[in-house]
């Protein structure tokens, strides 16, 4: 059975929070982000007010745009490549900032330092109006509360079984015990304060959306909330150091290439001069590639990710 | 003194009166339904075929294997008389099988076990499971229809529709026409349940005995078709439904969507110029969208006719084929359609049923629905007072 997956309607705060990926078992399977507050989402639909979309791929074979999504409770990035090109066309054609709705996969990168970008990849994008924004946010913040509502109770009997939980989604009851579970300090007063302004949308006594920032050339979205649980032992001050330097030089070759990318010969001999030994700096170079940081699309030539 | 019946032909024993045991029984009974298997005999590794499958009298259902059948088909709905029948217990169920010492013989309705509809017990829909056989129902008829099927070579008219009683929703096939009308209300005794689609289907059949009863002892039509929504995630833990009323936003559209090409004969979908049953045809051209509504807990696949595909996306078939005639692209009249489709909020109403992908409808109708706004804003507000009062 490959059943498809839902759209999960959530708002920006609650996927920025959200920093516990699972992927399920067996072929194509799917990727979740377990958020605090009893979502697993795979799909989501958000809604908000969107800038203007800009590239950042670097092949031109390869377009790859990204827009901000500013909804009450945060911002969240959205992006379209070529692999969704009516998303794309759709996310080309925003002028914004304009009210939009999007569907689309949820996507976690972790950085090497633990930080989580956290992107939605749009699957389909379009603009709509006041009401149907305040329409959207209704069905959002209904089915937020009842999640909350599931956390809430699990929070305090965690043995409750799941046939305790009349007519709501058992996938839904499974998510709330897992969130309790994986995070066991977040505290959610925040985040239900944070849906106020949600309210004051669907009730109309809020002007839709305060008028999003300027769009940064990047944009880095962190949570306030410690990973509950640490990907490794954090690096010393010393890898750190090694590390920078390895991507600084890397950075400064590829700026002075004509094709984008590093030569590792160059790399090394350049990092001898930070001192760095040569077999130090293949064993930052496994390091950073095994973290997606960097890569080596072809032989003895090397890019960020 | 008084002769009992030779030891060699035991009396005839009812289905729902069968008990494991070494004596041989004799049944009467209908193949409701049957299936040719194969295996390799251990002896000399030849391939034998055998015959399982359902039969049934009306009082129960019980597996049947056939070991050694006749090389012609035998068809479903066949009544047979075997005599000389071993019975056996598999996973606590009583099942027959017939050897080489079991005679089996055609028989006819009239040799069936006559089902005393005053002695089997009652059931409700809810309590209806596949292969539920010896039961009483007491239902209204909401959807009743005749419908041609092809048996065979054999052109048939059956009975479909929907009863409900409360407890549920079950779909019915009548092979008899009982002559019965929508909001009737009626006793039935003698019919059996099977699967079909995925849902359990009550078949009726020249057996079946269908009595009419005071309709006050039901609730009204009204109260048994579902007029609110149900949450996609509990029509998929149910399974689907006979009759639901979904609702939700339109996320993506399917393809085959927007201009289609059929068979003129079969309205099969045609693929380069071949019918898969009528060979090289020309195709007829059609609209149909498949939607996938979502309402946040799980997703449907609405598949649209020509009609309502029209009315949501606002341009007609002839239309469509004018646009395709200035610019040739077929994918730009899909895109038109998802522009026009994907976001909108739709109700839609009919019967739900899952496969490997989901759940599937095929809408008696669809609608686009607005949002009480003033009403969903005051009950959220309550919900946050109170959400708050109780922190």
């Amino acid at each position: 059975m490959a059943l498809r997956e839902p759209a999960w309607r959530t708002f920006a705060a609650e996927l920025n929070a959200a920093m516990q990926e699972e992927r399920g078992t067996g072929e194509r399977a799917a990727t979740y982000l377990l958020s605090p507050y009893g979502a697993r989402m795979n799909r989501v639909l958000l809604a908000g007010t969107l800038s203007s979309p800009e590239t950042i791929g670097k092949d031109p074979a390869q377009p790859f745009w990204r827009a901000r999504l500013v909804d009450p409770t945060g911002t969240i990035s959205v992006t379209a490549g070529a692999f969704q090109p009516r998303a794309m066309a759709q996310l080309q054609s925003v002028q914004g900032p304009r009210t939009a709705m999007v569907v689309g996969k949820v996507h976690l990168y972790r950085g090497n330092d633990g930080t989580a970008y956290i992107s939605v990849r749009a699957e389909s994008l379009r603009t709509i109006d006041e009401l149907t924004l305040r329409a959207l946010y209704a069905d959002a913040l209904s089915q937020s509360f009842d999640r909350l509502e599931l956390v809430g109770r699990l929070a305090t009997d965690p043995n409750l079984p799941d046939d305790r939980f009349d007519g709501a989604p058992t996938a839904w009851v499974r998510a709330a015990r897992d969130s309790v579970r994986r995070y066991p300090t977040v505290d959610r007063a925040g985040y239900r304060a944070a849906l106020k302004g949600v309210l004051e949308v669907v009730e109309g006594t809020h002007a839709v959306l305060p008028p999003p920032a300027p769009t940064p050339t990047h944009v880095r979205i962190t949570s306030s909330e410690p990973p509950a649980a640490a990907p490794r032992a954090a690096p010393s001050a010393e890898e750190r150091a090694h590390e920078s330097a390895f991507l600084d030089v890397l950075d400064e070759l590829v700026d002075n290439s004509s094709d984008g990318y590093a030569d590792l010969k160059e790399l090394v001999q350049r990092l001898a001069e930070h001192g760095l030994s040569a077999e130090m700096a293949e064993e930052l170079l496994d390091r950073l590639q095994e973290d997606g940081v960097v890569e080596e699309p072809i032989v003895g030539r090397l890019r960020r990710a | 003194m008084i002769e009992g019946p030779p030891s060699s032909e035991p009396a005839e024993v009812r289905l729902k009166d069968l008990r494991v045991s070494d004596v041989p029984v004799q049944i009467v009974a209908r193949i409701v339904s049957v299936e040719r298997r194969e295996y390799s005999r251990p002896a000399d590794g030849r391939r034998r075929s055998f015959l399982t499958g359902l039969l049934s009298d009306g009082t129960a259902s019980v597996r049947f294997t056939w070991w050694e059948p006749p090389n012609d088909e035998v068809d479903r709905g066949t009544i047979i008389r075997a005599q000389n029948v071993q019975v056996r217990e598999y996973q606590g169920r009583p099942e027959v099988s017939f050897s080489f010492r079991t005679r089996v013989a055609p028989a006819g309705p009239a040799d069936l076990p006559k089902v005393d509809s005053e002695e089997v017990p009652f059931r409700t829909i809810s309590e209806l499971q596949s292969r539920s056989e010896g039961f009483r129902l007491e239902a209204r008829v909401l959807r009743v229809g005749p419908k041609v099927v092809t048996v065979g070579a054999e052109q048939r008219q059956v009975y479909e529709g929907i009863l409900g009683d409360g407890t549920g929703l079950v779909a019915f096939s009548s092979w008899s026409d009982f002559h019965l009308a929508p909001n009737e209300a009626i006793r039935i005794a003698g019919a059996y349940v099977r699967t079909f689609r995925g849902r359990p289907q009550l078949v009726l059949d020249e057996t079946s005995i269908v009595a009419r009863i005071d309709p006050g002892r039901l609730p009204p039509i009204e109260a048994l078709l579902p007029s609110a929504p149900r949450s996609l995630a509990r029509l998929e833990a149910a399974g689907g439904s006979e009759s639901a009323v979904v609702e939700g936003l339109v996320v993506a559209l399917l393809p085959p969507s927007g201009l289609v090409y059929r068979c003129p004969t079969c309205r099969r979908p045609v693929s380069g110029g071949l019918c898969s049953q009528h060979g090289a045809v020309k195709g007829v051209a059609d609209l149909r969208a498949r939607l996938v509504l979502d309402d946040g807990t799980s997703t449907v696949t609405l598949n649209i006719d020509r009609p309502m595909t029209e009315s949501l996306w606002g341009v007609t078939l002839d239309e469509a084929l004018e646009r395709l005639r200035r610019s040739p692209d077929p994918s730009l009249l899909e895109s038109s359609l998802a522009d026009e489709v994907v976001g909108r909020r739709l109700r839609a109403r009919g019967r739900v049923f899952p496969d490997d992908f989901g759940l599937n409808l095929y809408p008696e109708s669809v609608e686009p629905v607005g949002v009480e706004l003033d009403e969903r804003a005051k009950e959220l507000r309550n919900r946050w007072e109170a959400a708050r009062g109780a922190a």
